[in-house]
């Protein structure tokens, strides 16, 4: 699984590096999302979920297999 | 519907939109100022209505509008959108303008507001809630916020800005006028001071460039390599003047309110106190319930938006708290829960010109709340706590909060 985010869309809330540390992280220049793991392993997948559904800018999205 | 108030509302609004409604007025038995946005709420009014108070103005109250008008900046301009109209009104720099022009000021500050660089602040957070709060421990009794809640967020950015402490006692005064003043001519007075000091400030950066914000701000160049105008510079140190000082004094002044009158929930946050990630779940609950500001806007034109006529130059009121506790989007709103999982409140703003500064804040208010606990594990309201020294507008709070322990 794999997770991608809309850097136009993004505005550094870094809600999603807060609630997991592992795959997110904030770009120290602009303050937008890094997103450190894209391919995560599945024992993060609820981690992951949850810090997609709390962007407040809908920002970032799980993509199924390779495709975004 | 007949209207027994003045002044009346403009023709482009319907009877039925319009609701008396001062949102700086709050009434005799209201112990909390949030408490009148969600009692409008309650009592029924249009999810977008018009008060013909404060010079007039609308109100949306719903979760979905507030932060459509927030990402909508080609009609909802920050652009001058103060309520009641102030002229002239310093244009703030970044937040007073609408992007593209935005994102130049907005670049300059971002590295400086990062999770990473807050991270690097927190020794010196640390220390400052050690010794501040040390200091009225032992007495067993405080007003949190002349004592504390005022006190830290100003230290704070005298530090970001390469001031000297010494300097705390003037900028306290200055902030407080600038923040309660209601008299139009100490307010003209006061706005003069501000900048007289900032002037001050970054002039002497000019000649003696250190590493702070000022001294940031004041080397960036345009794409040109030229410097940025003084009064943009100045401007944006209005800006981080008026933005951390009283919303952080304010929103922890909710916190520790809630905590005094709640044991149960002293109690979760002292457990939490060797666990960053669920003390900081917890903290982004009480960030959630308690949203002390509600942001103005402006329309740019004439136009139908959600069936409502607008016309160019109405303010809007985007109030966060009513988002916050929106049941389309929040189940059980009014509840707090400091386990929520999904919680996209709006305290910080969304969109373009959310907060900069909210992992400052966050970060103020969590190091704040671990120290007190360590130093002052249970406290509750001092006996003679005033009900009543609330206050509303576009930042709401308390004049006082009495503790003991
Ligand atoms: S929570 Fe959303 S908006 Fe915030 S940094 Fe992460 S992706 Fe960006």
């Amino acid at each position: 699984m794999r997770v991608v985010a809309n850097l136009n869309v993004c505005q550094g809330h870094a809600r999603c590096e807060d609630l997991c540390p592992e795959v997110f992280s904030t770009d120290p220049i602009e303050g937008k999302v890094v997103i450190d793991q894209p391919e995560f392993p599945p024992e993060l997948e609820e981690k992951v979920r949850i810090a997609v559904r709390n962007c407040p800018e809908g920002a970032l999205r799980i993509a199924r297999g390779g495709k975004l | 519907m007949t209207l027994i108030f003045e002044p009346l509302a403009p023709d482009h609004v319907p009877p039925e939109l319009i609701v008396d409604f001062d949102f700086f007025k709050i009434p005799q038995d209201v112990t909390d100022p949030v408490q009148i946005w969600h009692g409008l709420a309650d009592a029924g009014a249009p999810p977008i209505f018009y008060t013909p108070r404060n010079g007039g103005h609308w109100v949306f109250l719903r979760y979905a509008d507030i932060v459509e008008g927030y990402r909508n900046h080609e009609m909802f301009s920050t652009r001058g959108a103060q309520i009641p109209p102030i002229e002239p009104f310093p244009v703030l720099q970044p937040n007073g303008v609408d992007p593209p022009e935005h994102d130049v000021f907005r670049k300059i500050l971002a590295p400086m507001f990062t999770p990473l660089a807050v991270r690097r602040m927190t020794e010196g957070l640390q220390r400052r809630a050690e010794s501040l709060i040390s200091g009225f421990a032992g007495q067993g009794q405080c007003d949190f916020i002349a004592d504390y809640a005022a006190k830290f967020p100003t230290a704070t950015f005298l530090e970001l800005f390469g001031l000297p402490e010494e300097r705390l006692p003037e900028f306290l005064r200055i902030a407080n006028v600038f923040f309660r003043s209601t008299d139009p001519d100490i307010r003209a007075a006061n706005l003069l001071e501000i900048y007289a000091v900032l002037e001050e400030l970054f002039r002497e950066k000019e000649r003696n460039p250190q590493s702070d914000i000022a001294t940031t701000v004041l080397q960036a160049r345009d794409a040109d390599g030229k410097p940025f105008p003084w009064q943009d510079i100045i401007n944006c140190g209005f800006l981080l003047f008026v933005a951390g000082l009283d919303t952080v004094t304010n929103t922890m002044a909710y916190v520790w309110r809630y905590l005094a009158t709640t044991p149960d929930a002293r109690q979760k946050f002292r457990d939490r106190l060797d666990d960053p990630a669920a003390f900081l779940l917890a903290i982004e609950e009480l960030m959630r319930i308690n949203a002390v500001s509600n942001i103005y806007r402006r329309v740019t034109h004439d136009c139908e938006y959600k069936g409502v006529q607008f016309r160019k130059n109405d303010r809007v009121i985007l109030p966060n708290t009513v988002a916050n506790r929106d049941g389309a989007i929040f189940p059980d709103p009014q509840t707090i829960d400091l386990d929520r999982k999904v919680n996209n409140h709006v305290t910080f703003g969304v969109g373009p010109h959310r907060c900069i500064g909210s992992h400052l804040a966050k970060r103020e208010i969590m190091i704040s709340l671990q120290e007190w606990l360590r130093q002052i594990p249970d406290f509750e309201l001092a006996e003679d706590q005033d009900a009543l020294s609330v206050f509303g507008g576009s930042v709401m709070g308390f004049e006082s909060l009495k503790l003991r322990w």
